[in-house]
């Protein structure tokens, strides 16, 4: 140890303490530790290496892939309906959405994306929005709860299981649905569906109304958030941002609008967007997309037509199980399809949606076969969390967790 | 594609659907077109076969003619203008496949053709739509048995007379024929008779459908769960081209590949066989004295019998070649013996002929695969087995090394062996001959290495390993390295293709031959449907 000049102060009980004491800094020096990769914060598994000095953050390495499952690997080992279960896990929270935005892309490279049934591609956008909005609520309200708000958290939580519930009944499954088809959807809606969706919406804007005015009247929410992992849409758009993210620092890019899909063009809503692209107006941007979701979906249920769920064409939709086992023409579909795949013509597609986080993007390559050639993801939230470092350099440990959240890494997805 | 070859009296240039391809005179539209990468659906073609063109499947227009032809039976002539795909032939490619299927059976869940069937495939391909036809199906026999090694489901038949022409113009044994019409149209054998030929399961390859079934192979395995090496048949001399299908280190069926100088596109049932004999009666481990022991401890047994007789008495020590072991093998041993060990005594073993098999076709007298690969690596010095019987007898040889435990002995040499000083053998098997050596070593077979084999028309061809060795097997060029590494002769082979430079290096009559390219084994499913 080095000696010092000055000597050791100390405070003595029963003593007043020195005057001075509080002026003198503490010596500081900067110390690196582990965020993760198992950490409260850290939903999802991500380890953020980082340098601080005291409180403050001096830098900050974000070390992503705990969570790689060979999503590209295993597709290219699996027929083109095998793939649907694994984008279940891409974006866990919303996984509707990455069904539709993976079979969009086939679809495009099959040459049928113009020909599935209006009824299917309805069904589409609902399965979808209400996906988009428990995506939104589960990010809010995890983030709501990490600075201390439980209530908003379960307030949130309970309106996502309405419409889990409901996209259980429909799926079969509660999360991981693969309930999306090339060429259409797997089931029908179930009986009664508008009527429950319907009810739902009312209570769920209910539930999101009072969650909002528990925190964007909360002033330890607000000085949390207000300011905190400031960005500008530029530099946002330069390190790839996407979805509400980007929409919070101003820039009114969302899929839906810009290049629209499915019936997205025939719904009237809004995309809003926010103006200092701070933690606030990403919360904000959630929480009025939720009531733009509940309102595409109001007219969605207004319009959609009766009809077939799924394309009429036996080199791409399974036969009626009728025709499976009474029929040899119905056999060899069947077991074409299923061993062999659905045929996809060689090329190339890239297809890109709007998910949970942003622009959902699927580049597959086919060589003819039953099977991708390769099937690569463009996660949105990939390269939001890259930049992390950015948003929390020269800002507190505290600010890691409010910024991380609204981040919305999803592990799934990110990692694939 | 390769450059197109000049125009000559002996091609026809003709046109398909607006391509222009040259082909030799002679050649059938089925052919041309595929020459320009345009698959032509078929049934009853092969084109190993003749065509009678009873499927009508390959229907193909030809400009001035007026009703469509069929592409397998026409040959080409110049200025023909070919169309394959134009709405006229795919309605009726469609048409026919309809047909087609009016009385096939639901059967493909049970169906071992299932995954590899040109049925399914054509239909998927061409037609995929419901049939519109809606009267009952003509029924049928369905476990008819054909013969020794065959079933017939005359259901599925689908009357393309593939398996037919296979018997007559490759077995030359008229066995099968067609009888009655119509829809009551089936495949089958005179009375009393039986699909009893050596070339009887080509019928079952050849048939698009699973009518035909191998006894040996249905109901035991999904054709598409297979993965596939290329290798070749070790069942005789020919050397019959042929694919390994395996799946969870057991090898399911073998299956003839296509090679024009050696056996087109057939192979004979007793050389599909062959694969029983590597999960049959395999040495697992080494054995010292009848006990089975560690390798280290073997090799060290074998060392210490063989170093007595090898210091005071190398003219009475022998070693034996194996016409039933990879070029690589032998070629290990004989640098050990000849360069290491400097033995004087050299034999070559294998199988006994057996002439009665012997036919023109592809089935040879020697059903040794390998006989002039040992003696090409055996440097003129090996001596054929009576000798080696007669040495035993006589008393000449006091220690053996032997590699392969088919040796055909006569009973006195079997009996003489059994009493040698050192007897050493490497052997895939147990036999007398294992038993009754002082030290054993398991021999990895010919399913389980990467190697060359000579044919009896003195081509070097490869063989692929689609196992690991049985048990505690190893490869004979490895085991012989070790075994010289005991005996203080280093052979420093890692892999059998380095065994393989070294022989092409030094053996004349193969320095021209080719190791080929590595085969990554390829499951079935992933290589397409066949048909």
């Amino acid at each position: 140890m080095e000696s010092s000049s000055k000597p050791l102060r100390r405070v003595v009980l029963g003593q007043p303490v020195p005057a001075d004491l509080d002026d003198e800094p503490l010596p500081t020096e900067p110390m690196t530790i582990n965020m993760g990769p198992s950490h409260p914060a850290t939903h999802g598994t991500v380890r953020i290496v980082l340098l601080v000095d005291g409180e403050f953050v001096q830098d900050a390495d974000v070390q992503v892939g705990f969570l790689h499952r060979c999503f590209e690997k295993e597709s290219e080992h699996a027929t083109y309906t095998q793939v649907f279960p694994y984008t279940d896990r891409l974006n866990y929270v919303s996984p509707m959405l990455n069904n539709v935005g993976y079979a969009l892309a086939v679809e495009k490279l099959l040459g049928i994306d113009q020909q599935i049934p209006e009824r299917a591609q309805y069904i589409r956008v609902i399965v979808g929005e209400m996906s988009r909005i428990t995506d939104h609520l589960t990010c809010n309200g995890a983030s709501a709860m990490e600075l201390g708000a439980f209530t908003p958290f379960l307030y949130l939580m309970k309106a996502r299981e309405w419409l889990y519930e409901l996209l259980e009944e429909v799926s079969g499954a509660r999360l991981t649905h693969s309930y999306v088809r090339i060429g259409g959807v797997a089931a029908d809606l179930t009986a009664g569906f508008a009527d429950k969706l319907r009810a739902i919406l009312l209570k769920l804007r209910e539930a999101v109304r009072d969650a909002d005015a528990l925190l964007t009247k909360n002033k330890i929410f607000r000085l949390r958030m207000d300011d905190v992992g400031t960005i500008d849409g530029k530099t946002a758009i330069a390190w790839g941002w996407t979805g509400p993210c980007l929409r919070s620092t101003g820039v009114a890019y969302d899929v839906r609008k810009d290049h629209p899909y499915l019936t997205y063009d025939r719904f009237d809503f809004e995309v809003p967007v926010g103006s200092r692209g701070d933690n606030f107006d990403r919360y904000a941007v959630r929480m009025e997309e939720i009531q733009q979701s509940a309102k595409i979906l109001e007219q969605a249920l207004d319009q959609i037509p009766a009809g077939p769920i799924l394309l009429d064409d036996p080199q791409i939709v399974l036969p009626p199980k009728r025709e499976v086992y009474n029929t040899i023409e119905g056999m060899i579909n069947h077991f074409k399809l299923i061993i062999d795949g659905i045929r996809v013509p060689p090329g190339e597609i890239y297809s890109y949606t709007e998910g949970g986080n942003g622009e959902l993007g699927f580049y597959i390559v086919s060589d003819g076969t039953g099977r991708p050639y390769k099937c690569r993801v463009r996660p949105p939230c990939f390269t939001i969390v890259q930049t992390l470092p950015v948003l929390i350099k020269g800002r507190q440990i505290a600010d890691i967790v409010p910024t991380f959240g609204m981040l919305n890494m999803i592990g799934g997805e990110c990692d694939r | 594609m390769t450059a197109a070859p000049a125009p000559t009296p002996q091609t026809v240039t003709l046109k398909i659907d607006g391509r222009t391809v040259t082909v030799p005179k002679g050649t059938n539209v089925l052919e041309a077109a595929r020459q320009l990468g345009i698959d032509i659906s078929y049934f009853c073609y092969h084109p190993g076969l003749s065509a009678p063109a009873v499927c009508r499947q390959c229907l193909v227009e030809i400009k001035g003619q007026p009703k469509l032809a069929p592409s397998c039976y026409t040959p080409v002539a110049d200025n023909m203008e070919v169309f394959t795909a134009n709405e006229k032939v795919l309605l009726a490619r469609r048409q026919m496949l309809e047909f087609t299927l009016v009385n096939h059976p639901v059967d493909c869940p049970i169906c071992d053709k299932a995954g590899e069937c040109t049925l399914q495939k054509l239909y998927f391909d061409w037609d995929s739509k419901a049939s519109r036809v809606d009267v009952p199906k003509v029924r049928k026999p369905k476990v008819v048995d054909v013969g020794p090694n065959i079933v017939l489901d005359q259901e599925r038949c689908i009357l393309c007379t593939r398996c037919i022409r296979v018997c007559d113009e490759v077995a030359h044994s008229s066995q099968l024929t067609m009888a009655l019409r119509g829809d009551r149209e089936v495949l089958t054998t005179a009375p009393g008779q039986k699909l009893d030929n050596p070339y009887s399961l080509n019928t079952v390859d050849v048939c698009p459908v699973g009518a035909l079934t191998a006894k040996d192979f249905r109901f035991t395995m999904r054709a598409w769960e297979l993965s596939m090496v290329p290798s070749i048949c070790t069942g005789c001399a020919t050397g019959c081209n042929d694919e390994i299908q395996f799946a969870a280190g057991r090898i399911y069926r073998l299956y003839p590949r296509h090679n024009p100088q050696v056996n087109q596109y057939w192979m004979c049932d007793e050389g599909r066989f062959t694969y029983h004999e590597i999960h049959e009666g395999r040495m697992g481990a080494p054995t010292v004295a009848g006990a089975g022991a560690p390798w280290e401890q073997a090799l060290g047994a074998a060392a210490h019998k063989l170093l007595a007789p090898l210091t005071h008495d190398r003219a009475r020590v022998g070693v034996v070649l194996s016409a039933q072991a990879s070029n690589e093998d032998n070629f290990a041993l004989a640098r050990l013996a000849f360069d290491g060990l400097g033995l004087e005594r050299a034999y070559v073993g294998g199988r006994p002929p057996r002439p009665e098999r012997a036919d023109k076709i592809l089935r040879h007298a020697d059903v040794n695969p390998n006989a002039a690969g040992a003696l090409a690596v055996g440097r003129g010095q090996l001596k054929p087995m009576a000798e080696l019987s007669a040495d035993l007898e006589r008393g000449a040889l006091r220690a053996l090394l032997i590699l392969g435990e088919e040796l055909s002995l006569t009973a006195a040499g079997a009996q003489a062996a059994a009493r040698l000083d050192a007897l050493v053998v490497l052997a895939c098997h147990e036999n007398e001959l294992v038993r009754a050596a002082h030290v054993a070593l398991p021999l990895a077979a010919w399913a389980e290495i990467d190697g060359t084999m000579v044919n009896a028309k003195h081509m070097v061809q490869r063989l692929r390993a689609a196992l690991p060795p049985a048990g505690d097997a190893r490869p004979g060029w490895h085991i012989v390295s070790l075994l010289g590494g005991k005996l203080g002769f280093n052979l420093s082979w890692t892999e059998p293709r380095a065994v393989f430079r070294e022989m092409v290096d030094k053996v004349p009559l193969l320095r021209d031959a080719q190791w080929g390219r590595t085969h990554v084994p390829i499951q079935l499913r992933f290589a397409g449907s066949r048909g």
